[in-house]
């Protein structure tokens, strides 16, 4: 079985699923850094990106390039209602987050199966069909993730690194009050902060909804992608995210092809146990 | 004055009197347990919606007659989330707290194998539907249970002589299941229905929620199989399945011995779906669905899963079976529901009990069924098929 083109095979299938779990764990580790909130509703907020897009590009036809940020726009600036009357009361409260934010989960998937009902919908394919590179294979709406995950991978970091506002997430995520006696106003930066994850969130839901299928219960794996991926980088690191999701990415795809699914799952869980004991902030995080 | 109010005052009598008719039937409570959320939703609510149907005919025409009683029957279902766990709870729920007497599902077996020793214990009428052979044949002898549906033992022979007959250019199989009491049980005996047939089989499994397979199906490919079976999984999980390995590059035949959810993998797939071959439960395009798929489409919108008429009959069953009886008591009923064999059921013929060979008692529902092939976006019939009594 092993080959040069399986083997070939198998790195590109690593590097697609590798962009759809950067772009999942980008909002999540966002939120936690500068918020030190564990958002347990990031889920929901990708299956409303989902929704989004299901009815920007799959109902209203939409060019997808506008289609793609406009409708995780639509969910990011509707989730600044929840950041008013929810988030912000749970800002720099880890643990009090936690419960909290799983009741809002709760409420976002089931308000979902009111309006949407429970069965899965697809979302029209971008470009569809298949590219084939001498004998490799890749679907091209795969390619299309992974191009946009490499664009967002690379904007986030260039606004973080790069941008005033950048700069006082970073000092307020080190110190919020010497931030504040600096003249940065924590309010206006949390809420930049949560608005740029729920984007990224939704951004990522679309996609993630595209590759497979569109249901109020969509949010549940990405979230548990987040968090592994997020876990294994480091939580609040930018650089870890993209680190975790390439790990998570290419070892279930190599473990998967080769040794099965059971071995890759074991794998990925048993990693994380390991890190968590021996590193627990992550391979880029910072110890607490 | 009087003679103009008369006709108004006629009907108010009339409708008070009915009103008080209405109001005079007994309710009767019909536990039914499916899930209502996650991959197999579309079993759930065809389990519901079916239910439901035959329960508004029972009603319209004027409640079950049971001796000189009517019963208007009342729908109490509860979300199993396609788990042990879930049917579990669920099978409590009904017996102990809401007192039914008779429980309509589940569907998939990890649910039914998880409710079954509840249900046998509180004396409740079980009709499920679980490709499990422990469903039927367990240590209890299957008192009360019933399977109101083809299991893989049942159409899967009949299912591979077709492909034999019809695909002779077919060596190896693949076979990728779910790794719980769903594939672990549909994957033994599937897997020996091909290789009694000469056909070799390959087979993996992953965790129940996967939505990534492309891996698994770079795995596949490289066996060089002629054919990818999507067997008992999902409607959700199989619309990914097919979706993924056409993506993966894999051009050979994919069927499905077991769903079916032959719409849910063209709404998934789109045109990946085409030439794709499922077992199915029903034919929609048959003159005597026509008014049946008017009366779903009055109360809901969407996709018709083939599941539905099944739960539809099976209620049906059950309703002919407690008037026969005469009486609500489970006992009488589950005697009723054997001796009513031969009864017209209307959608699938005479009603036909079998199993007693496989399972040690006769419980087991047998339905023809239909092979179909997705052909311009729509499944088209390629065959009718009777399973064998035995």
């Amino acid at each position: 079985m092993l080959s040069p083109v399986i083997l070939a095979q198998v790195l590109l299938n690593g590097l697609s699923l590798s962009a759809v779990y950067i772009l999942i764990a980008l909002g999540f580790t966002l939120l936690f850094g500068i918020l030190r909130v564990v958002i347990f509703a990031h889920g929901s907020f990708a299956m409303l990106g989902g929704y989004a897009l299901y009815y920007v590009y799959g109902k209203y036809h939409v060019p997808y390039a506008v289609a793609v940020p406009l409708a995780a726009a639509m969910v990011a600036i509707a989730s600044l209602v929840l950041e008013q009357f929810v988030f912000r009361f749970f800002y720099q409260r880890m643990f009090q987050s936690m419960i909290g934010l799983i009741g809002l989960d709760l409420a976002l998937t089931f308000s979902a199966v009111l309006v949407w009902d429970v069965y899965e919908r697809s979302i029209p394919p971008a470009v569809a069909g298949v590219s084939r590179i001498g004998g490799l294979i890749i679907a091209n709406d795969r390619l299309v993730v992974v191009g946009i995950a490499a664009v967002a991978l690379a904007a986030f970091w260039l606004f973080m690194t790069r941008t005033r506002y950048g700069l006082a997430m970073r000092a307020a995520a080190e110190d919020v009050e010497i931030a504040e006696t600096q003249g940065i106003r924590a309010r206006t930066i949390y809420r930049l902060a949560f608005l740029l994850a729920s984007f990224m969130a939704a951004l990522a839901g679309g996609l993630y909804a595209q590759i497979y299928a569109l249901s109020p219960f969509m949010g549940e794996q990405p979230l548990l992608v987040a968090f592994i991926v997020v876990i294994l980088g480091g939580m609040g690191s930018i650089p870890g995210a993209a680190i975790g999701g390439l790990i998570l990415g290419f070892s279930e795809s190599i473990l998967s092809t080769f040794y099965g699914a059971s071995v890759s799952a074991f794998a990925s869980f048993g990693v994380v146990i390991a890190l968590l004991i021996v590193r627990p902030w992550g391979l880029l995080g910072k110890p607490e | 004055m009087i003679r103009l109010f008369r006709p108004l005052l006629l009907a108010i009598a009339v409708s008070t009197v009915s009103a008080g008719l209405a109001c005079a039937q007994e309710e009767l409570k019909i536990g039914a347990i499916g899930p209502l959320s996650g991959g197999g939703t579309a079993w759930g609510l065809a389990t519901q919606r079916g239910v439901q149907l035959a329960i508004d005919e029972v009603i319209a025409s004027g409640g079950l007659k049971v001796g000189n009683k009517a019963y208007a029957p009342k729908l109490i279902m509860y979300d199993d989330q396609y788990s042990a766990t879930g049917g579990r709870t669920a099978a409590e729920r009904l017996t102990s707290v809401d007192g039914v007497k008779y429980i309509i599902g589940p569907v998939g077996s990890p649910s039914v194998l998880a409710a079954v020793p509840v249900t046998t214990a509180a004396k409740v009428i079980l009709m499920s539907d679980g490709y499990a052979p422990g469903i039927l044949k367990n240590e209890a002898g299957s008192p009360f249970n019933f399977r109101m549906v083809d299991s893989n033992v049942e159409f899967a022979p009949a299912m591979i002589a077709w492909l034999k007959k019809n695909k002779p250019e077919v060596k190896k199989v693949a076979i990728i299941a779910p790794n719980d009491a769903v594939g672990q049980a549909a994957i033994p005996a599937l897997a020996k229905a091909y290789k009694d047939s000469g056909i070799e089989v390959w087979t993996e499994m992953y965790e129940r929620g996967t939505k990534e397979f492309t891996p698994l199906l770079t795995r596949m490919i490289a066996t060089d199989v002629d054919l990818f079976d999507l067997n008992s999984n999902a409607p959700g999980e199989a619309g990914l399945l097919l979706k993924q390995a056409r993506q993966a590059g894999f051009d050979k035949q994919i069927w499905q011995v077991g769903g079916p959810s032959v719409d849910e993998i063209i709404n998934i797939a789109g045109p990946l779906a085409e030439g794709f071959i499922s077992y199915d439960l029903f034919d929609f395009s048959k003159a005597d669905a026509q008014n049946f798929i008017k009366a779903y489409h009055a109360k809901w919108d969407g996709t018709i899963n083939a599941q539905t008429p099944i739960w539809y009959t099976a209620a049906k069953i059950l309703f002919h079976a407690i008037e026969t009886a005469g009486t609500t008591d489970v006992e009488t009923v589950r005697d009723a529901m054997l001796k009513i064999e031969g009864w017209n059921t209307g959608f699938y013929g005479p009603l036909v009990w079998g199993g007693l060979a496989e399972y040690g008692v006769n419980h087991q529902l047998l339905q023809n069924f239909w092979i179909t092939q997705v052909k311009d976006g729509k499944p088209n019939t390629l065959a009718i098929i009777t399973p064998e009594k035995r």
